[in-house]
C-alpha cells in the first residue's frame, strides 16, 4: 500500500488537519481500550475454558452415577416405572432461571438452576417397594441436571465469549493496521500539501514584492524625467514665472535660503 | 393324610416346578457372570438356562431388551405350568397372577386417567398379569366406564368393591388405589390358601401363610418407611396394611404411629428376623439415614433393608422346596425366577455402565 494511495479523500486543508488529528487521537484511545477489552475477555474466555473442562468430568461421574441409581430403582422395584413417573409428574420441580452477567460489555446468560419446593409429584412412586430407590435416583438426576445446567450455561458463555473476541479481535486489527496508518497517512499527506502551498505563497508574494519594486522603479523613472522634462521647458521659456518653481518643488522655508537681512 | 392324593392331579406339575428350580443360576453361575466384561460375554454365561430365549438379541444387547427375554422364559414355563395345572392348583396359580394384574390395572387406570391411548399401554402390561378381557378394559374412555368394566370383567372385582370407589380412582393418589388392592389381594390370598378344603392344614396352607405373611409385614413396613414426608396421612396409611402377618395387630398399630425411622424399628422389634434387619440398616445407614440405603451416592456399604427383605424372601422361598405335596413351591419358583431376573438385569446394568465394584450386590441362594 503506497502511502500517497491509502487515504482518506480529504481536501488538504487545516480544517481537515485538525479534523484528522482529533481522528488519529480517537483510533489510538480507542485502540487501547479495546486491546484490553479482548484481553478481559480472553481471560475470561480461559477460564470458561476450563470450567467447562470440569464440569464434562463433573457430568461425566454424576451421570454414571445417576444411571447406576436407576439401575438401582429397576432392581428395587423389578418392573419398569417410566410411565407411572411420566404420568404422576405434573409440575416442573427443577426450573431453570436465566439472568444476564456482564463482562466488559457483553452480556452473557447464565442460567440458574432452583427446585421448587414441596412439588414432589410422584413422592408415593413406588410406595409398596423401592419408594426409597426412586426418591434417591430422583435426587441424583436432579444433581445431574444442576451440572447439565451449569454446563449449559458455560457453552453459551463459550460461544457468544468467541463470537464477541473475534469481533473485537477484528477491531482491534482494523484499527491498527488500516484505520492508524491511513489516518497518520492522510496527516502527513495534508501536511506536505500545506508546506507546498505555503512555498507557493511565499514564492508568489516575493514575485509580487519584485512586481511592485520594478513598479516603483519604472514610475519614479517616469516622473523624473517628467519633471525633467519640465525643468527643461521651464529653463527654455526663461525666467518669466517664478511659480512654476513651486510646482516642482515645494520649498523649504527653513533652510532653502538664507533670507535677507530686513533692516528698518 | 394329604400327600396320599396330591400326585394324582399335581404331580406332574411340582416334578416339572423342581425341575425349573434345578435350572436356576446358581452362585457359581453369577460368580462367572460377574467376571464378564461384555454383555455378549453375560450372554454367553447365561447360554446354558436361556439360550433359546436369548438367541434373538442383536449382538451387545440393552439390558432392558435382556431382562425382557429373560421374562418371557419365566412367562412361557409359567404359562406352561399353568395349562397343565388343574382344580385347586389352577385357581392357586390365578392367585399368583392377581398381583401382576393390579399392576397393570393400575397402569391402565394411570392411562385412562390422564387421557392416553390406553391400547399402547397394552404393551407394557406385565404378561403374567394379562387376562383375556384385559384388551376391553381399553374401550373405557373415562374413569367411571373403566371402573365397572374392572368390575366386571376382572378377577379384581372383589378388591375393588367395598374399599374403593369410582371417585376414588379419580381422586386418590394411584399409588394409594394400588396399594389398597394389593392389601386386599393379599388377605384374600392369605384367605384362600387357608381355607380352601383342599389346601387347609397341607404343607400348603403352612408354607404359603409364611410367605404371604412376610409379604404382608414387608409390604407395611415399606409402606411406613416410604410414606415419611409425603402427603399420606397416618390414617391413611393404616389403612394400606394388611390385616394379617406377623407384625399384626400390635406391629402394625405401633407402624401407623410411627413418624421415623426409630419409630418403625421400635414398632418391629417384637418380631426377631425384622429386628436383626433393623438393627444392621441402621448401622449401615448411619445415624438418622433412612432404612433402604442401596447407596445411590456409592457411599453406603452393606445392605439395604430391600435388599435384605429380598434375601430372606430368598430364603423362604428356597425352603418351600424342602416340603413336599404343596403348591408353595410354584410361588417360591416364580419368586425366586424374578430375584434372578433382577439378578441378571442388576449385573447388566453393572457390565454396560462399567460400575463393577457393586455388581455383586446381587442375591444368590443356591
Amino acid at each position: 500500500m503506497s502511502g500517497a494511495s491509502d487515504r482518506e479523500a480529504v481536501f488538504p486543508t487545516r480544517q481537515s488537519l485538525g479534523l484528522m488529528k482529533a481522528k488519529l487521537k480517537g483510533a489510538e484511545t480507542g485502540h487501547s481500550l479495546l486491546k484490553r477489552k479482548s484481553e478481559a475477555l480472553t481471560k475470561r474466555f480461559r477460564e470458561i475454558t476450563r470450567r467447562i473442562d470440569e464440569a464434562k468430568r463433573k457430568m461425566g461421574r454424576v451421570m454414571q452415577i445417576a444411571s447406576l441409581s436407576l439401575a438401582e430403582v429397576t432392581y428395587a422395584v423389578g418392573g419398569n416405572i417410566g410411565y407411572q413417573i411420566q404420568e404422576s409428574a405434573k409440575a416442573a420441580r427443577f426450573r431453570v432461571r436465566t439472568k444476564q452477567e456482564n463482562v466488559s460489555g457483553v452480556l452473557l446468560p447464565a442460567f440458574e438452576a432452583y427446585q421448587t419446593e414441596g412439588n414432589n409429584d410422584f413422592a408415593m412412586t413406588g410406595l409398596g417397594k423401592g419408594g426409597q430407590q426412586v426418591q434417591r435416583c430422583r435426587e441424583t438426576y436432579a444433581r445431574a441436571v444442576e451440572a447439565l445446567v451449569e454446563l449449559a450455561s458455560l457453552q453459551t458463555a463459550f460461544v457468544i465469549l468467541d463470537e464477541v473476541i473475534k469481533v473485537v479481535n477484528r477491531r482491534v486489527n482494523a484499527i491498527e493496521h488500516v484505520i492508524i496508518p491511513r489516518t497518520e497517512n492522510t496527516i502527513k499527506y495534508i501536511n506536505s500539501e500545506l508546506d507546498e502551498l505555503d512555498r507557493e505563497e511565499f514564492y508568489r508574494l516575493k514575485k509580487v514584492a519584485n512586481k511592485k519594486l520594478r513598479d516603483t522603479a519604472a514610475a519614479d523613472k517616469e516622473m523624473k524625467e517628467k519633471r525633467e522634462a519640465r525643468m527643461a521647458e521651464l529653463a527654455a521659456r526663461g525666467q518669466e514665472n517664478v511659480e512654476p518653481e513651486e510646482y516642482a518643488e515645494p520649498r523649504n522655508i527653513l533652510d532653502a535660503e538664507v533670507d535677507e537681512d530686513v533692516i528698518f | 393324610m394329604e400327600g396320599l392324593f396330591f400326585n394324582v392331579n399335581n404331580g406332574y406339575i411340582e416334578g416339572v416346578v423342581r425341575g425349573y428350580r434345578n435350572s436356576l443360576l446358581t452362585g457359581a453361575n453369577y460368580t462367572n457372570m460377574t467376571q464378564c466384561e461384555t454383555i455378549d460375554d453375560l450372554k454367553l454365561q447365561l447360554g446354558p438356562s436361556y439360550g433359546d430365549f436369548l438367541g434373538s438379541l442383536p449382538p451387545n444387547p440393552s439390558t432392558s431388551s435382556l431382562a425382557a427375554k429373560t421374562t418371557d422364559k419365566l412367562v412361557s414355563e409359567f404359562r406352561y405350568v399353568r395349562a397343565n395345572a388343574v382344580g385347586a392348583l389352577a385357581k392357586f396359580m390365578d392367585y399368583l397372577t392377581y398381583g401382576y394384574m393390579i399392576d397393570n390395572v393400575a397402569l391402565l387406570i394411570t392411562g385412562t386417567l390422564h387421557e392416553r391411548d390406553t391400547r399402547e399401554l397394552l404393551d407394557r402390561c406385565h404378561p403374567l398379569g394379562w387376562f383375556e378381557t384385559m384388551p376391553v378394559l381399553c374401550v373405557a374412555t373415562n374413569i367411571e366406564e373403566l371402573y365397572n368394566s374392572v368390575l366386571i370383567e376382572t378377577p379384581l372385582a372383589p378388591y375393588f368393591k367395598g374399599s374403593l370407589s369410582h371417585q376414588d380412582l379419580d381422586e386418590l393418589n394411584i399409588e394409594i388405589v394400588r396399594n389398597t388392592l394389593y392389601k386386599n389381594y393379599l388377605e384374600d390370598f392369605y384367605q384362600f390358601v387357608n381355607a380352601h378344603p383342599e389346601m387347609t392344614g397341607t404343607p400348603t396352607a403352612e408354607v404359603m401363610s409364611e410367605i404371604l405373611e412376610f409379604e404382608a409385614d414387608r409390604r407395611a413396613i415399606n409402606i411406613t418407611l416410604n410414606s415419611f414426608g409425603t402427603e399420606l396421612s397416618k390414617a391413611d396409611r393404616k389403612k394400606l396394611y394388611p390385616s394379617f402377618g406377623m407384625l399384626y395387630p400390635e406391629g402394625t398399630l405401633m407402624l401407623s404411629r410411627a413418624d421415623d425411622f426409630d419409630g418403625v424399628r421400635l414398632a418391629v422389634e417384637g418380631v426377631a428376623d425384622y429386628k436383626t434387619f433393623f438393627d444392621a440398616a441402621g448401622l449401615g445407614g448411619g445415624p438418622g439415614g433412612p432404612g433402604n440405603l442401596a447407596g445411590g451416592t456409592g457411599g453406603a456399604e452393606g445392605k439395604s433393608l430391600e435388599d435384605m427383605f429380598y434375601q430372606k424372601e430368598m430364603e423362604i422361598s428356597k425352603n418351600a422346596f424342602t416340603r413336599q405335596f404343596t403348591f408353595a413351591i410354584v410361588y417360591a419358583w416364580v419368586k425366586l425366577r424374578e430375584q434372578e431376573i433382577r439378578n441378571i438385569t442388576w449385573i447388566a446394568e453393572c457390565i454396560a455402565q462399567n460400575q463393577k465394584e457393586r455388581i455383586s450386590n446381587y442375591i444368590s441362594v443356591f
